[in-house]
């Protein structure tokens, strides 16, 4: 039987060109070389698959010139047309991390090849691709290759030829939100005995199935001085000006836009529209202030109930948005609501 | 949950629809167990409570077709508990897969027996306040 | 209270003239446990079949799983208030005949559930693949309403254990186990420095073919209560279910607890096991909140440290599940909770209907979407024409070469909410 074809990514650290220094090296590609710890998988894999090419990329210059470090790595791996694209692994180092969950998400979403990569569970690049990849979870430096290529080599192996994958806590993979059945060596009475006992103890115990994120926010205090705020207004109903210029997208947006209001005193049918695509459109189509409302609050303005409009509002659609986007537009833009003086904001959804 | 003087019927089963519609408030539409849910979902909007669990019994949403529930009569504030239950319910929906319509017309009529004694075990509780 | 359980390990079933247990041999007269199940007029025939483990057998629809069991000293019976007169049970001694089981299996309605292969990949997820069973199949009287044709098999099945135990009775057990627990202030006097916790049981009470009963009273009628953590062994608590069959416990689990069982393995050395709490899981949200409402009260006044908490069924009990963990929680005791999953066929769906922060322990049984394929077996005990309909099983379930591809929804006990399997998920 023919050897399973891997390709492997690592950054110019691994690669041994240099520190943060040589962290604008550009993309190349070694074919037939085995550079790094691309060693120790090739000594896991034993006769069943080689490394057949390295691609070495540095971090700065992969996260600075995303679109075209990507298009450029892509084109090597397609080229070489592996079974199995690994990366790093990039232990806690983060823009490695970030550029191995980048690399290994895209050549398995836009090649069709199986991919996985490793890192430290801490590691921004874990929370930001481990539902995309499958994604080791490693130790926080480089001291745990050994344990990370213990773990990575055979589940490429399984990925390479298409087996099933178990349960994240048996193949190592960190949970992606992906249910896996299998046997534990305990019944699950004796599991919840043995699990009792440590929360009595206060001892740290691991539940089976994380409940879902819940992330609450308690409310601001209430606005004392209404007559004197500046209100700013919000929305992930997905108002655009008409011809949605900056292209969000109708579900799980990637970006928000930031719109100025100034003397606008009325959302129309001619000026804007809505890009969500969870709900019939037709009434925010209609009239916009139905879902931003731009109108009422240029009224409340004009009798003094609020301060002023602040002339900026931000918008996204929040159908299928990943709460970890949402997050993320959010913490950007309040800090520009921040910046502008803003007192209180409305948030509409639909 | 305060107490209720009354409660109707929203339900998608002719079964029940036969069995109460002269002894009782019921609301009967023909229509899926998704849309009988989203039926509810409407009225909760509108402040109307739910009474009985909308994902009573272990026969799954889309293997049965049929789904009734207690309301209250009445509307107040709209409750967010009843809301909450009944958006994980439509929720719940997607994760089976549709087969209500591949069955012999004899499990229809155990669909429509079971989903009407699930109903009457609430109506049993629920008129213990009536 | 102090219960001695004898075991008698059975090696083999075997059809014979006369029924007997000997060398752990059990002889079973065709005749005369038909004659126990034909008591009840409503059932106008029954066969009775051995399966045995390894076998290339199928049994379906599987309605109960029973463990024959006799009380041999100590008040009242097994099965008090169905087949035993009422009397307070669990104390003194009782017999189990350990490594089978009685299965009662018969049509109730048109979609019913529940498949036992003693072979192959379904073996490896239903518990009952490992027993000897003595499989009864019912068929009624002609024009039975189903919940009078569902309360015949029930019986006819507990009727029938209970004869097999009385084979028992005057048999020295291979194995003798003691359990036992302490009144309250006993309790606090011996165990002064030792957690005190209990199990609280949630039990299937939504209508008709969702029933439990205790002591013979249906569970939705009561509001919840304490028990001795041994009146389980002489069967206080057994099954009215017989839909949906991963996640509903046959009256074998309910016998058998393993949350009471392992729960005794620590009572005395991790913690003190103070009782056993049961509530139910009804469709009306008002007794949901009252159930809830006094399974945290409970706990409060008998001074717990901490609970597990088991599930039985999906969806609505989800609301209940959750319920409990955080008023139990909000009353400060430390809450561990036993669920299954409906993670949908690709594991991505949420698992539960219901959530919430406190539930912050859990263990799973499982995802039962999950696919699997079951082979053509030789011999069905019982009939697969209801097969395709029954949950987790579709119109292309029955393929060409005669194997089923079912959701482990379909496999009795798969995905069991007292812990009583190892199968997880992650």
């Amino acid at each position: 039987m023919a050897k399973i074809k891997v390709v492997h990514y690592i950054n110019q650290f691994f690669a041994q060109i240099g520190g943060e220094e040589k962290a604008d090296y550009p993309a190349e590609i070694r074919v037939g070389e085995v550079v790094g710890p691309g060693t120790a998988f090739m000594a896991s894999f034993k006769d069943e698959a080689e490394i057949i090419a390295t691609i070495i990329c540095g971090d700065s210059y992969f996260n600075e010139n995303l679109e075209t470090a990507k298009a450029q790595i892509l084109e090597m791996v397609k080229e070489q047309a592996p079974d199995v694209f690994i990366a790093g692994p990039a232990f806690n180092a983060g823009r490695y991390g970030v550029a191995c969950g980048t690399i290994a998400a895209a050549v398995q979403e836009e090649l069709g090849i199986p991919s996985l990569t490793g890192m430290y569970v801490e590691n921004p690049g874990a929370d930001m691709f481990k539902n995309q990849v499958y994604m080791v979870s490693t130790k926080n430096s480089a001291a745990g290759m050994r344990d990370a290529v213990k773990k990575m080599a055979p589940l490429a192996l399984k990925l390479a030829k298409g087996e099933a994958i178990g349960a994240s806590c048996v193949e190592g993979y960190m949970p992606n939100g992906v249910r896996v059945n299998f046997f534990e060596k305990e019944r699950g009475s004796k599991r919840a005995v043995d699990m009792l006992i440590k929360k009595l103890a206060d001892k740290p115990f691991t539940t089976e199935f994380p409940m879902p994120d819940f992330d609450r926010v308690d409310p601001n205090p209430a606005v004392k001085d209404l007559a004197h705020a500046k209100i700013a207004l919000v929305t992930s109903g997905g108002i655009v000006p008409k011809g949605n210029p900056d292209h969000i997208e109708s579900s799980s947006a990637s970006h928000y836009g930031e719109y100025d209001i100034a003397g606008v005193m009325d959302l129309t049918e001619e000026t804007y529209e809505t890009a969500h695509g969870g709900y019939d459109p037709v009434y925010a189509n209609e009239d916009a202030d139905r879902v931003l409302p731009v109108d009422v609050l240029r009224d409340m303005e004009k009798e003094g109930i609020i301060g002023e409009l602040h002339h900026l509002f931000y918008t996204t659609t929040g159908n299928g948005t990943a709460v970890a986007s949402a997050k993320a537009f959010a913490d950007e833009f309040s800090q520009k609501l921040k910046a502008d003086g803003v007192d209180a904001v409305i948030l509409t959804s639909t | 949950m305060s107490m209720q003087t009354g409660y109707t019927v929203i339900t998608n089963n002719p079964l029940v629809y036969e069995k109460f519609k002269n002894s009782h408030d019921v609301i009967y539409r023909e229509v899926s167990y998704e849309d009988i849910l989203k039926e509810a979902r409407d009225r909760i909007h509108q402040g109307y409570q739910l009474l009985t669990h909308p994902l009573s019994g272990s026969v799954k949403p889309n293997e049965t077709p049929y789904k009734s529930m207690l309301m209250s009569s009445t509307k107040g504030r709209m409750d967010p508990a009843s809301l909450r239950l009944i958006e994980n319910a439509i929720q719940a929906c997607g994760k089976f897969r549709f087969k209500g319509d591949q069955f012999q017309s004899d499990v229809y009529e155990d669909f429509q027996m079971i989903d009407l004694t699930l109903l009457e075990s609430g109506m049993s509780s629920a008129d213990v306040w009536a | 209270m102090r219960l001695e359980m004898g075991h008698i390990y059975i090696k083999d079933i075997q059809f014979a003239s006369e029924s007997k247990i000997e060398d752990g041999i059990l002889y079973v007269s065709e005749e005369a446990v038909k004659a126990v199940a034909l008591e009840d007029e409503k059932i106008k025939s029954v066969s009775f079949d051995i399966a045995k483990p390894g076998e290339s057998v199928r049994i379906t629809p599987v309605k109960d799983v029973i463990e024959p069991r006799v009380k041999v000293e100590g008040r009242g019976g097994i099965f008090p208030g169905v087949i035993a007169k009422v009397d307070t049970v669990g104390e003194g001694k009782t017999y189990a005949l350990k490594g089978m089981a009685v299965v009662t299996a018969g049509k109730i309605v048109g979609f019913q559930e529940g498949i036992i292969d003693m072979t192959g990949p379904g073996a490896e997820y239903t518990p009952f693949s490992k027993t000897l069973n003595l499989v009864m199949v019912c068929e009624p009287v002609d024009d039975i309403k189903q919940h009078d044709y569902e309360k015949a098999v029930r019986f006819a099945g507990f009727r029938v254990a209970t004869y097999i135990g009385e084979l028992a009775r005057d048999l020295t057990p291979d194995e003798t186990k003691v359990y036992e627990t302490c009144g309250i202030k006993e309790g606090i006097e011996k165990y002064p420095d030792l957690p005190r916790v209990a199990y609280v049981q949630m039990l299937q009470s939504q209508g008709l073919l969702h029933d439990t009963y205790v002591y013979g009273v249906d569970a939705k009628k009561i509001v919840p209560t304490i028990m001795s953590p041994t009146e389980i062994m002489d069967g206080a608590i057994v099954s009215g279910n017989c839909v949906s069959a991963c996640d509903k416990n046959p009256t074998y689990v309910h016998q058998n607890n393993p949350v009471v069982h392992d729960m005794f393995e620590q009572h005395g050395k991790a913690f003190n096991f103070v009782g056993h709490i049961i509530t139910n899981e009804n469709v009306y949200l008002a007794d949901k909140m009252r159930s809830s409402d006094w399974t945290a009260k409970l706990c409060k006044m008998l001074d717990l440290d901490g609970v597990i908490v088991s599930q039985e069924g999906f969806g609505n009990p989800d609301t209940d599940l959750i319920m409990n963990c955080k008023k139990i929680e909000a009353e400060g005791v430390k809450t561990v909770i036993i669920t299954d999953e409906y993670a949908g066929r690709d594991g991505k769906s949420q698992s539960l209907a219901d959530s919430d922060p406190a539930a912050d322990a859990v263990v799973t049984g499982g995802n039962a979407n999950q696919v699997i394929i079951l082979p053509k077996l030789d011999k069905v005990i019982g009939t697969l024409d209801y097969v395709t309909k029954i949950a987790g099983a579709s119109e292309e379930t029955l393929r060409e070469d005669g194997s089923l591809e079912v959701e482990l929804q379909v496999l009795t006990g798969a995905t069991n909410e007292t812990g009583f399997n190892r199968l997880s998920a992650r």
